[in-house]
């Protein structure tokens, strides 16, 4: 499992350094290789899931050719089953999207359950939108099932964001954060209370537990869409 | 155990880790107790504003 962490955080900080500094290169050049570290590589991808492909969803321009390759076998490797959980079934679908730059492709998978977001108290819903924080991007990610229950319960998940703060749980802050971000950016504005302070609270947040890669890679991707940091998009 | 069995396996405890990635239970907070904190500035401040020790005259 260690060994793991270590891959999934390594790709991160490639993610996160390709946001930051906008080049055209490919995130995934560790799980290019052969053998064992291949496969640490791609399970990797898969835990990573869409956030392989975010720079080029967010700089709106084609993916790279290693990391689409690279998605295309994390999906094909790790199938969801019948019973999978909320978090796997979801980032699968995801990784589909992704692959297909965000439309549906033909005979592709259905959105999977979504009445779970509806049920839950806003404590866990904060968890679990923070576990898919990678579908919270614009278009595609706000519009999907998660994001529709997103934008259903922005105050609830405001609340989430503000707890997880005090908790110092980071990861959850910033993939809550990313989420009322994409929501303010696409067709649901409006909805995140403006007395929150997102921006603050995301710088906040990226001091805090900037030190975890995937703590970064959520608070930098949420700057971006609120476009007041990183570089211009190509 | 052959290499084509230690490699399955290895594939199966992979599998069990990415599920176990993407399903995390919520992690445990960490607060600052503010009574502690408080008591922890009293006990500094009163050291730092207590008068200086008595030196034997000469």
């Amino acid at each position: 499992m260690e060994q793991l962490s270590g891959a999934v955080c390594d790709l991160a900080s490639e993610v996160v350094s390709v946001l930051r500094d906008g080049d055209h290169r490919p995130v995934a050049g560790a799980a290019a290789q052969d053998g064992e570290a291949q496969a640490l590589g791609v399970a990797a991808v898969r835990v990573l899931g869409a956030d392989v492909l975010l720079p080029s969803v967010l700089f709106r321009r084609s993916p790279e050719e290693a990391d689409l390759a690279l998605v295309r076998e994390a999906v094909r490797a790790y199938p969801p089953g019948e019973d999978a959980p909320v978090s796997t079934a979801w980032s699968h679908w995801g990784m589909v999207r992704a692959l297909h730059r965000g439309r549906a492709p033909e005979g592709g998978p259905r959105e999977p359950d979504v009445s779970w977001a509806a049920e839950l108290p806003w404590q866990p819903f904060t968890h679990q939108l923070s576990l898919l924080a990678a579908l919270a991007v614009p278009e595609t990610g706000v519009t999907s099932g998660v994001g529709r229950a997103a934008a259903a319960r922005p105050v609830d998940l405001a609340r989430g964001f503000v707890r997880a703060v005090r908790r110092r749980d980071w990861l959850q802050a910033a993939g809550a954060g990313r989420w009322l971000a994409a929501l303010e950016s696409g067709p649901y504005a409006g909805g995140v209370p403006e007395s929150l302070g997102l921006d603050s609270g995301l710088e906040f947040v990226l001091r805090m537990g900037g030190e975890d890669p995937r703590v970064a890679l959520h608070a930098h991707a949420a700057q971006l869409m609120r476009g007041g940091h990183g570089p211009v998009a190509g | 155990m052959s290499a084509y069995e230690s490699e399955t396996r290895d594939l199966k405890s992979l599998e069990t880790d990415v599920d176990a990635a993407l399903n995390p239970a919520e992690a445990d907070g960490i607060f600052r107790d503010s009574r502690e904190c408080a008591g922890l500035l009293l006990v500094v401040g009163g050291l730092l504003l207590s008068p200086p020790a008595p030196r034997p005259k000469k």
